[in-house]
């Protein structure tokens, strides 16, 4: 499958007309379809809002965002939106929720694999949306999302609420729905190891900017960790973090060639990319892009490097 | 998973895929599921008109009739006067009762609508975020403001037109009984309101006025306030405005005559000078001076005769619903401009 999914060109958004009020700025992206892709950033670094933005329920302040080829709002129907909340209507039982599904979604409505997601939960159809717990919730919101069959799945904090079995069972009916019907989904989350083995894709922000994108493998071995005396020169590389414990350095860096001797080099886990560059603000982006890495090229993956 | 959920499960499947193949138009399955949204308000709605036309209704045939037989037993309809005459009894008690209650609710209904759209209908909706929920079940912005709005002007338009039909019952009764000598006069507001379209006018007013004030506050309790004091202020304003509505009739005496006498919906009263202009009546700052002095050559009366009470009815109507037909477009705008921007926010500027 080719094209993209997501795509977003000098986006911004201002909440209120205070001058620090910037959600998104200057954020430019391009998910390709077909991916799983992990959305993480800190607090408050515009997550919620590109997923929003990505759902047609916000108005960009300032560019442009296209989803599936076209605009969030023609895309209303191929797309599918879980908000961080959860919100549902509290008065109505899950049964009712799903049949609101089915209504809303009149032609596209799989009621198979919205009625799997509730069952697995061992959820009451009867039960009131009021009287679920948290992570209940969760389950009937993604029954909502998965029943629609959407082409694009945007999930904000999906597993917050989630106890651990039912993480690893959900994101499981996730994954296996996402990989039968190619599927794109982005997630955010800030529990980065619950994308570790889920994700294939990665986007990083930080104060509603692209700090980081692009597949995870070309991601990871794009950086390297290296591990050295305190003395050591890594003066080509670029030094995303680097950490001095006694008289070692321990640091996360974009290699420039190869990395001279004396240096003990090891492929960073993905926590440890993400880490890095959480502890690191001023790192300089990184965006990789795979043009048509899905048509069986492997190296055809474009470096841009740019000072923030 | 062991067989018997397998087997639960596929159960489950069944009966929930059985009824689904019947073909559904999408707005069909919107109007279904708004319904559904407020069920507990269309209940309380439809028992709100039920009780309120009973009380009409019982009011136009028992209740006049037992009141008018306990007025007319003294022989006060056309004896000679007595005073028990000028005390009501029991059943006039009821009657009176029922309609005032009724006048009440026709009355509140504008104020109830803004409250009711204004909180529950669209501000818990945005502040929960369930909106949002519709708008990404396909549902866009601009069609569930349109269902929102739809299905309780349905509603509110229907229980109000039954409302009215049976308050103009009870008041053509009460005409037939007392004539002009009844209790209530035509073009007091709330007679003159509920005789008419102008009660349904307001109430989708009141509904209109309801949804902006829930998309500007996005929060239910919030709107609930600003939702009462504006669509008090907008009643209010119609109020001061009736009046001027439709040209008046004036109706002249001679000093000697005194004011004229009310005749219906009085919109000014004064004296008049000795050029035949309307100056303002001098006993009404001192309590010692005779009718006709100081230069006064009559008196005169501005005021809608019971004629006058279909042009003030529809062109107040008229007003209402263009009003709301601004608020209603108002409401779109600005849920457009909040969730898809103006026309082309393709190249923004930097700021």
């Amino acid at each position: 499958m080719t094209g993209t999914a997501l795509e977003a060109a000098a986006l911004g958004k201002k909440f209120g007309r205070r001058k620090a009020g910037w959600a998104l700025h200057d954020c430019t992206l391009r998910i390709p379809a077909g991916r799983v892709c992990g959305l993480v950033g800190p607090n408050g670094a515009g997550k919620s809002t590109l997923l929003a933005h990505a759902a047609g329920l916000l108005a960009p302040t300032e560019g442009s965002i296209r989803v599936l080829g076209t605009t969030p709002a023609a895309a209303r129907e191929r797309i599918a939106y879980v908000a961080q909340d959860k919100p549902l209507y509290p008065q109505l039982t899950v049964a009712e929720t799903l049949r609101l599904g089915r209504e809303l979604n009149p032609g596209h409505w799989d009621a198979a694999v919205a009625g799997r997601v509730v069952d697995e939960g061992g959820l009451d159809r009867d039960a009131k949306i009021r009287s679920l717990s948290g992570g209940q919730r969760t389950r009937v919101a993604l029954a909502l999302a998965l029943g629609k069959r959407p082409e694009l799945l945007l999930l904000d904090e999906p597993m917050a609420d989630l106890d651990p079995l039912a993480r690893h069972q959900l994101m499981g009916t996730l994954l296996a729905d996402s990989a039968e019907h190619g599927t794109t989904v982005v997630m955010s989350s800030h529990v980065v190891a619950e994308l570790e083995g889920s994700c294939d894709h990665l986007l990083l922000l930080g104060e509603g900017r692209v700090r980081l994108a692009g597949p995870l493998d070309e991601l990871l071995a794009a950086h390297t960790l290296v591990t050295g005396p305190s003395s050591g020169d890594l003066a080509p590389h670029t030094v995303v973090e680097s950490r001095t414990t006694g008289r070692q350095v321990t640091a996360l860096i974009r290699p420039r060639g190869p990395v001279g001797a004396g240096w003990q080099t090891d492929e960073p886990t993905l926590e440890e990319l993400v880490l890095a560059h959480l502890r690191a603000p001023q790192a300089p982006a990184l965006t990789l892009m795979d043009d048509g890495a899905d048509g069986g090229e492997t190296d055809g993956a474009e470096v841009q490097e740019a000072a923030v | 998973m062991n067989a018997a959920t397998v087997k639960a499960a596929e159960a489950a499947g069944a009966t929930e895929t059985a009824p689904a193949p019947r073909p559904m138009s999408p707005t069909h399955g919107l109007f279904r599921a708004m319904l559904r949204l407020h069920q507990s308000a269309v209940w309380f709605w439809g028992l709100l008109v039920l009780l309120t036309a009973g009380a009409l209704l019982w009011a136009a045939g028992p209740g006049v009739d037992a009141a008018w037989a306990e007025y007319d037993r003294p022989g006060c309809h056309d004896g000679e006067p007595n005073l028990g005459c000028d005390t009501s009894g029991p059943a006039y008690d009821r009657y009176d009762t029922a309609v005032q209650l009724a006048s009440a609710v026709i009355g509140l209904a504008p104020i109830l609508a803004a409250l009711w759209a204004g909180a529950s209908l669209i501000g818990r909706e945005l502040e929960n975020g369930t909106a949002q929920l519709a708008w990404t079940q396909s549902v866009s912005p601009a069609r569930w403001l349109a269902a929102k709005l739809a299905v309780p002007a349905a509603l509110l338009t229907a229980g109000m037109l039954l409302l009215t039909l049976s308050h103009r019952l009870m008041w053509s009764e009460h005409i037939g009984k007392w004539g002009q000598w009844g209790t209530w006069e035509w073009y007091e507001s709330q007679i003159l309101i509920a005789n008419g379209p102008l009660a349904t006018a307001h109430v989708l007013l009141g509904l209109a006025a309801g949804v902006l004030t829930g998309l500007l506050t996005r929060r239910s309790l919030t709107s609930l306030g600003y939702g009462f004091f504006a669509m008090v202020g907008l009643l209010y304003v119609l109020g001061l405005l009736r009046p001027y509505l439709w040209p008046a009739v004036t109706a002249t005496t001679t000093p000697k005559e005194g004011y004229p006498d009310i005749l219906g919906m009085t919109v000014t009263e004064g004296a008049l000078g000795p050029g035949g202009d309307r100056v303002p009546d001098p006993c009404l700052a001192n309590a010692k001076c005779a009718l006709g002095a100081d230069g006064i050559t009559g008196y005169y009366r501005d005021y809608h005769p019971s004629s006058h009470f279909w042009p003030l009815q529809l062109v107040e109507t008229g007003i209402a619903l263009a009003v709301t037909a601004l608020l209603v477009l108002a409401a779109f705008v600005l849920l457009r401009r909040r969730t898809e921007g103006v026309s082309s926010p393709r190249t923004g500027g930097t700021p």
